[in-house]
């Protein structure tokens, strides 16, 4: 099989599955109790009101006939317009995504060099103090919810020692990256989860990798300690790596709906959450629809890499 | 159900105010501690500069100058800053009411015509007067341009098409039925712009305090100050941010990224007010929101009035506004409207009193039955208060359960809302009479099936009387029939409650909140 084919298919099953989250995306909203005409029309509406606004905005077509229309319409780049304040969802989300991804990025630049460093350095002494030291302060991280990470960073870097706001509010007419302060706490309380996820991926990797017969004839030439790690183990843990990177990053996308709403941070998931509190069906699908684009995009673009790296997958293409 | 506002605009929006409480009746006792006075009420002299900085809580992307259609509180005290009221509800003003682009509204004998009066002298920034033909426009709007239903009772009790525009400061309006509480609906909630507006947006003329200078949904809005307006107005700007967590708001407050926060429930308030930097204040009467629950009348034992009375008597009013709202509250005689003129406060506050209430049941031989309370952190406090009310319905033998639903979702499906048999609920501070015949007249899903044409008729009476004493007797007397037979259990009145820094003064709620007469004390 051809290296192109090998991607296309990734591609395809990268298709398949949108399709597939599409439509639970749209039956997620769909089994909501209520319905977006009875939450427009308010609740003193009578049924001729909300029959008559359901029958404006479509609602009172067939659910396949609905998600056809909605799927093609998104499939096109139209995502519709959110019920409430009538705002075009595209352009909502034009305006946040690069906010979210700003914020992605940045958790990723702290949380990669920090992972790949623990998970190495735990990994090349498993079973060792080191190795249990940072093992159970990862788990921990891992273990402890973003929300509770958020509170502790404000409490100490902001309230207590009032190095950053607490708040990311960004200067209205202007841009995150125009602010930087208010980028630092919501940056680390997503780059703390994922860096503790990805360096117990990293060292699991290492431990495979630094029990491999060619680490260990390096070792019996006497090859020890950094140059080990960065010439023998790293390169070949970089296939794996790249994937956790990815997850990681999947995994920010996921998380910013927690963080971004604590420090008000204006980016998708802050969007989505008060999408959903308003019963905005159009808008929560939109953004849903292209969170789950975006992680599908990083993780196809993560698989491809993975398989241009690692010599087995090449070899087989 | 008294729900007369969007129920999203009033979670959004809290509810507290600055009015005056001397002569306001109280027949509802606050707590033991007392509730501060509201930002402003012990103000030093006005000084006029400076920008203030406020925090609601906002409702991202769907936030929208069009406040006729805003899904939040903040939407509508952006707009107060934009556009001026015909008048506020002041219970301490005659006849209820304090004017704002109106100088007087007159009714006639028959309590047929209301005559608006207008200001003379108020212009829009584009430098044209504000005349009644603006404000008939205005009054309309919600039915021509579309409105949450909360902006709409000036339309359901004037024949609006019918105004007649007797010259550019005369505007008269006749009812659709004779009512004396007229000024009360049309300078409840509306606001007044430019003729023949379609579009709401940066670049309208308005006539508010303000100017609106940035409006980025979600995030936030800048005003600076509008020399033109009518009266003096101190701030050289204002910033309205968005901060949806209410935590994230307190943190903002503490971090001196804000000035004021609104809404911030009591649990944080007991926090701030421990710190001396900042000062917290909540709402007086009338301005609180009642949290209630509906016993509906399809659900077997509560169609026996004895059953509705025995749930009110077992119900500890007093733990509420203690344990729930740390005293920040006012106990409920299960009447709406605590504070409004029309309150009768003439009925004695109902005891609690579990040994009449299980007596109550044993009367009526409906025996043990189970009942879930269903409720839903709409507002601060509604969620904890069902639960105190299920621990004391299990006290007199009643196997009560609670049925709790996340924030947004109580009134989702409103149809399945109202046959649930026991269903909390909140209403804003709204005047008693107008909102019983918008929300609780026979047949009214809202009612949960308590359908009575004598209170109804008694409710048209007291909103018909000429002779205010006449009026006010009937009122009572519909307010007696609705405590001693009705199916609504209204426990507590809740303030919203803001905090801000000690500099910060004259913020007012009316019942929304309104920096018009704010200031930064030096």
């Amino acid at each position: 099989m051809s290296l192109v084919l090998l991607i296309a298919r990734r591609v395809a099953g990268a298709v398949s599955i949108l399709v597939v989250l599409s439509a639970l995306i749209f039956a997620a909203t769909e089994v909501l109790p209520g319905d977006a005409a009875g939450v427009l029309a308010g609740g003193e509406s009578s049924q001729a009101d909300r029959d008559r606004l359901r029958q404006d905005l479509g609602l009172d077509a067939g659910l396949a006939h609905r998600y056809l229309t909605w799927a093609t319409a998104a499939a096109h780049g139209d995502l519709g317009t959110g019920y409430v304040g009538h705002r075009d969802v595209a352009a909502v989300l034009a305006d946040r995504l690069p906010n979210s991804l700003l914020l992605a990025v940045l958790a990723m630049a702290v949380a990669v060099p920090a992972a790949v460093a623990a998970g190495l350095a735990a990994g090349l002494r498993g079973g060792r103090r080191t190795d249990r030291m940072i093992s159970t302060a990862t788990l921990m991280a891992a273990a402890v919810p973003e929300f509770l990470v958020a509170a502790v960073l404000v409490a100490v870097f902001a309230t207590g020692l009032g190095l950053v706001p607490e708040v990311s509010l960004v200067p209205l007419g202007s841009r995150p990256w125009r602010a930087p302060a208010v980028l630092v706490l919501p940056a680390a309380a997503l780059a703390v989860t994922a860096l503790a996820v990805a360096a117990r991926l990293v060292r699991a990797s290492v431990v495979d990798i630094a029990s491999a017969p060619y680490v260990e004839a390096a070792r019996l030439r006497g090859v020890t300690g950094t140059r080990l790690a960065l010439r023998h183990v790293l390169p070949n843990a970089v296939g794996p790596a790249v994937q956790v990177v990815t997850v990681m990053f999947a995994g920010l996308i996921g998380g910013a709906v927690v963080v971004e709403t604590l420090f008000n941070y204006p980016g998708v998931g802050y969007e989505l959450q008060q999408a959903v509190a308003n019963r905005d069906v159009p808008m929560v699908q939109g953004l849903a629809l292209a969170m789950c684009t975006t992680t599908l995009v990083v993780l196809l673009l993560g698989d491809i890499v993975h398989v241009l790296l690692s010599p087995v997958l090449r070899g087989r293409s | 159900m008294a729900r007369t506002f969007d129920r999203r605009t009033l979670l959004r929006a809290g509810l507290i105010a600055t009015a005056a409480a001397a002569n306001v009746p109280l027949l509802a006792a606050c707590s033991d501690d007392s509730v501060p006075a509201a930002a402003g009420t012990e103000s030093p002299s006005p000084r006029t500069g400076g920008t203030l900085r406020a925090a609601f809580a906002g409702g991202g992307a769907a936030e929208t100058l069009n406040f006729l259609m805003g899904p939040t509180g903040l939407d509508y005290v952006r707009a107060r800053c934009l556009h001026p009221p015909l008048g506020v509800l002041d219970p301490a003003a005659e006849h209820g009411v304090r004017y704002g682009v109106l100088d007087r509204i007159d009714i006639s004998d028959d309590l047929r015509t209301y005559t608006l009066k207008v200001r003379p002298g108020v212009r829009f920034t584009d430098g044209s007067a504000l005349t009644a033909r603006d404000v008939i426009y205005s009054l309309a709007a919600p039915t021509t341009l579309g409105s949450l239903p909360f902006l709409k009772p000036p339309s359901r009790n004037f024949d609006l098409a019918k105004a007649r525009v007797v010259d550019d400061l005369t505007l008269e309006l006749p009812t659709l039925g004779p009512i004396a509480d007229g000024r009360l609906i049309l300078c409840q909630s509306t606001l007044v712009f430019k003729d023949g507006t379609k579009q709401f947006n940066a670049d309208m003329p308005t006539a508010g305090p303000f100017r609106l200078t940035e409006f980025e949904p979600g995030q936030g809005a800048a005003f600076t100050r509008n020399d033109g307006y009518y009266s003096d107005v101190h701030l050289d700007g204002l910033e309205l941010r968005a901060v949806a967590d209410p935590t994230a708001r307190a943190n903002a407050l503490t971090g001196g990224q804000v000035d004021f926060i609104h809404d911030i429930g009591p649990v944080s308030a007991r926090t701030l007010e421990a710190n001396p930097r900042f000062v917290v204040t909540a709402a007086r009467l009338p301005y609180a929101t009642s949290l209630s629950f509906g016993l509906n009348l399809a659900f077997k034992p509560f169609a026996d009035v004895r059953v509705r009375q025995a749930v009110k008597h077992a119900v500890d009013r007093d733990a509420i506004v203690k344990t729930v709202f740390f005293g920040r509250a006012f106990v409920g005689n299960d009447l709406s409207s605590l504070g409004f003129a029309d309150y009768a406060e003439e009925i004695e506050q109902r005891a609690y009193d579990p040994e009449k209430a299980r007596a109550l049941l044993d009367q009526a031989g409906v025996g043990r039955f189970t009942v879930a309370v269903t409720t839903a952190p709409e507002v601060a406090g509604m969620a904890e208060t069902a639960t105190v009310v299920v621990e004391n319905l299990k006290a007199v033998g009643i196997d009560a359960t609670l049925a709790q639903k996340p924030a947004g979702q109580l009134f989702a499906d409103f149809p399945a809302y109202v046959k649930l048999p026991f269903a909390a609920s909140y209403a804003p501070p709204v005047p008693p009479l107008s909102n019983y015949t918008s929300t609780r007249t026979a047949g009214s899903p809202s009612n949960f099936g308590f359908d009575r044409p004598d209170i109804d008729a008694l409710v048209a009476q007291a909103r018909a009387a000429a002779d205010p004493a006449r009026g006010r007797e009937a009122a009572v007397r519909a307010q007696r029939l609705m405590w001693e037979d009705g199916n609504q259990l209204i426990p507590v009145f809740a303030p919203a409650i803001s905090a801000h820094t000690p500099a910060v003064h004259g913020v007012r709620d009316e019942p929304f909140t309104t920096f018009e007469r704010a200031f930064l004390a030096s």
